[in-house]
């Protein structure tokens, strides 16, 4: 005889999906946002990790935000409260505004070759999203070798082709970011295999229906793949634009963790981590890992309201069916 | 059944949660409880008024009591080191039954944050070591003072070298106690010298031409170019340099200055740590030094020179490529016998006071204050410095030992290692020592040496940069400043 359940087979099912996924939130509210609030809190206190922390109200903000006025009118950046954290976010933001459209535009347009009928087209896909999958310190340490401006492999080629002296590369502070652009380039595989999915969910009729319309191949580009393939863009832009407020192994691994030379590639996060671990300034870190956060989010924000006027999704513009 | 599996689930989670925010167990393992007091108190420097509170080492019985020696701070890290540590674990372990001694060998770039999480999981290891003066006196504040120990047990400490006990003193706490040291000298190419036909750098300590003015000389007489030309010849060509004439190690900017014997030597502020006194005199001759050699005078490459030199290893002097090596005896326990070329070694030359400054790194082991079983630690501590001990660590770290008593066994087996080179250079490099030394403490070490200092060495060692070291040093002096007043407004 069945029993009969005093839960509705709907929360029943519910129940069972939060009970399935439980292991997952438990992890979850312990491992991240238990550390997210501790990290909150840490960010108004003094704390060296070893000592128990002391509260010192909003001292690392003020900090991090002291003197921007009086470098800005005497452009003296000697003034602001911590000189270097402001280093560490321009060399950031150089990298995002550099390395976040390279990117997304190289990958969708090896994507767009790769999507082509030719020959060992599988081959071709597989070495383009090999260099992806192998590890950042992997990466660093090979193409430090490359970039070596006495014995790398890059200078004698440029020399030879076009006889022109190379320049210091990682060595030269000018050219340090554009190198670490140029590494990251290598692994566009990763968004390129996304824009492949992308392309070939785009239904062929519309291909056909714009020929018999007489359109050429320049324009179902433009018409057809590339409002099509907006949310992958999207979603590639999304997470290439976090992954760079993210960058830190291969700079970690190829200067040593110093960021050198001359502070040139001294990222936001390789600068957090100096403070929490070398200098043992554990709250003053926790402070720039918020500010970071929030960084990111109003970013990510700007992006998503963005979206409303250039994804284009099968209804329409997103907010505008 | 649902509700059975449902339960189970429950359970099942809420184990893993107390078990993933449970307390770590730590690594003591004696069923009978040591009796281990609390830190022994001691009074403010520098003398300790209080008679020591630490106890006599326990009877126990049953399983022995751990004592980790935490490896990763300095040397010790290469994997012919950690087959000579593990012997000599081995060694302690099969003639004591009361204690176990472990060596825990992390990589030198995870030590710090491995330490750290130790200390602040309340699991620190029992000993740190070898560590170096710039690793003492970064965990200054975590160490314990081991003056209740040696005056308990009547420790005796005059065996060991001034300088060595010195360089584990802080405002008369023994922070740690030193196994040894490593004076600096220059290791010369000899290959280098007869290829460009100068005479080799003098082996007199008392010969008083050997100066920086001569290095410098001599220094770009050695550098050739792709067409063998010296540094000194017109038709020199900086852009193709084959041979370098000098480099100044790995050092630091702090250890690059005291051979300029600036004031307060190795420390950049005045002796109440709050003023910067990084735009000293001195220190800019002798930051525009360096800045000549590599730009003007072109003896003495750049970053981007050092690093296409030996980008494998790092190791310019071992690839041919420079003619001398300033470098200290932690150098000597490469296979400096297998090198493709004749060396020997000369003393650090006089500077233009006329006085010489050979500056000395130095190891010892120090206790964490927060480890457990500190009777047992404190036992394996003199055990480890033993004189027998003390040699067979040198031997493994490079290191001039500690102890003045195994000066003649040192010399001998260094003899037997390198039968043609002029060992007395070293020895009496050890009488030059910089006080306060380059890496001793200052306040927020790591931010005044890692955030100013070493990016002023920086700008000095890269192209296209400020080369002119008054304004680069006038610079920092502010940054340094404002850190110092940052300190000493919480402090």
């Amino acid at each position: 005889m069945l029993k009969h359940s005093r839960l509705s087979l709907r929360k029943r099912e519910s129940l069972t999906g939060y009970l399935f996924i439980s292991p997952w939130i438990a992890g979850f509210l312990i491992f991240t946002i238990g550390p997210m609030f501790a990290s909150l809190y840490y960010s108004f206190t003094d704390y060296d990790i070893i000592s128990p922390p002391v509260w010192n109200n909003f001292a690392n903000y003020k900090k991090i935000f002291s003197g921007i006025f009086e470098a800005l009118i005497t452009h003296d950046s000697s003034k602001l409260g911590d000189p270097i954290f402001w280093q560490s976010l321009k060399v950031t933001l150089t990298y995002a505004i550099m390395a976040l459209p390279l990117g997304l535009i190289v990958g969708f347009f090896l994507a767009v070759l790769l999507n082509q009928k030719i020959p060992f087209v599988n081959l071709w896909r597989t070495v383009y999203f090999l260099p992806s999958v192998i590890a950042g310190v992997a990466v660093a340490l090979l193409w430090g070798r490359i970039f070596n401006p006495k014995v790398g492999l890059l200078n004698p080629v440029i020399e030879a082709v076009l006889h022109v002296k190379g320049p210091g590369w990682l060595a030269d502070p000018h050219w340090a970011v554009p190198s670490l652009v140029i590494m990251g380039l290598w692994g566009v595989g990763g968004g390129m295999i996304i824009y492949l999915a992308g392309l070939q969910g785009v239904p062929t009729d519309f291909y056909d229906a714009a020929k018999v319309d007489g359109a050429n191949l320049y324009q179902r580009f433009i018409h057809i793949t590339l409002p099509m393939m907006t949310p992958v863009i999207f979603y590639n832009l999304v997470l290439g634009m976090i992954g760079t407020f993210q960058y830190f192994t291969e700079v970690y691994v190829i200067t040593n963790g110093e960021g050198g030379p001359v502070r040139s590639t001294l990222f936001y996060n390789l600068y957090l981590y100096q403070n929490a671990f070398r200098y043992n300034h554990m709250g003053y870190a926790a402070t720039m890992a918020w500010l970071l956060f929030i960084l990111v989010l109003v970013l990510t924000l700007l992006v998503f309201r963005s979206s409303d006027v250039w994804v284009y999704y099968e209804g329409g513009l997103k907010g505008r069916e | 059944m649902k509700r059975l599996i449902l339960i189970l689930n429950l359970i099942l989670i809420g184990a893993m949660a107390i078990a993933a925010c449970a307390t770590p167990t730590t690594v003591v393992t004696s069923p009978v409880a040591p009796v281990v007091t609390e830190a022994p108190v001691v009074t403010e420097a520098p003398v300790v008024t209080e008679a020591p509170v630490v106890t006599e080492p326990p009877a126990t019985t049953g399983e022995k009591v751990h004592v980790t020696i935490f490896v990763g701070l300095g040397t010790g890290t290469d994997p012919a080191q950690i087959d000579a540590e593990n012997a000599l674990a081995a060694k302690y372990n099969s003639t004591h039954d009361k204690i176990e001694v472990e060596f825990l060998i992390v990589p030198y770039d995870q030590s710090r944050e491995r330490l750290d999480a130790m200390i602040a999981g309340g699991t620190a290891p029992q000993l740190l070591g070898p560590m170096g003066i710039e690793t003492t006196a970064q965990f200054l504040n975590s160490l314990e003072d081991l003056t209740p120990y040696i005056q308990r047990d009547n420790y005796d400490t005059a065996d060991f070298y001034g300088p060595a006990v010195s360089l584990n003193t802080y405002e008369g706490k023994n922070i740690g106690l030193p196994l040894g040291l490593y004076p600096s000298f220059i290791f010369f190419n000899k290959n280098a010298f007869d290829a460009a036909g100068v005479d080799y750098p003098t082996q007199d300590y008392n010969d008083k031409t050997w100066t920086i003015t001569k290095l410098r000389e001599v220094a770009m007489q050695v550098t050739l170019d792709v067409n063998a030309n010296s540094a000194t010849s017109p038709d020199f060509d900086p852009a193709n340099i084959t041979q370098y004439g000098f480099d100044n190690s790995w050092d630091s900017i702090r250890g690059w200055e005291v051979m300029w014997a600036p004031a307060n030597m190795g420390r950049p502020t005045t002796s109440d740590y709050k003023t910067a006194i990084v735009n000293d005199p001195d220190w800019i001759t002798g930051l525009q030094w360096y800045s000549d050699a590599i730009w003007k005078d072109h003896f003495m490459p750049d970053s981007a020179a050092i690093s296409g030199l030996d980008p494998a290893n790092g190791d310019p002097f071992a690839v041919n490529g420079l003619a001398m090596w300033m470098s200290n005896t932690w150098y000597m326990s490469e296979s400096l016998n297998e090198l493709p070329f004749k060396w020997d070694l000369a003393p650090t030359p006089f500077n233009l006071r006329g006085t010489r400054i050979a500056q000395v790194d130095a190891d010892g082991f120090g206790m964490p204050k927060d480890a457990k079983n500190k009777d047992e630690a404190w036992e394996v501590l003199k055990w480890l410095l033993e004189p027998e001990n003390n040699l067979e660590l040198c031997r493994i770290y490079g290191c001039m030992p500690a102890r003045k008593s195994t000066e003649t066994a040192y010399k001998a087996s260094l003899a037997e290692i390198y039968p043609s080179i002029n060992l007395d250079v070293i020895f009496n490099a050890a009488t030059y020592l910089d006080v306060p030394n380059h890496e001793s403490w200052v306040p927020e070490f790591a931010s005044i040496n890692n955030d100013v200092l070493a990016f002023v060495q920086s700008q000095i060692l890269t192209a296209g940069e400020d080369h002119d070291a008054k304004s680069v040093l006038d610079k920092a002096n502010v940054e340094v400043q404002k850190i110092l007043d940052e300190y000493w407004a919480t402090h």
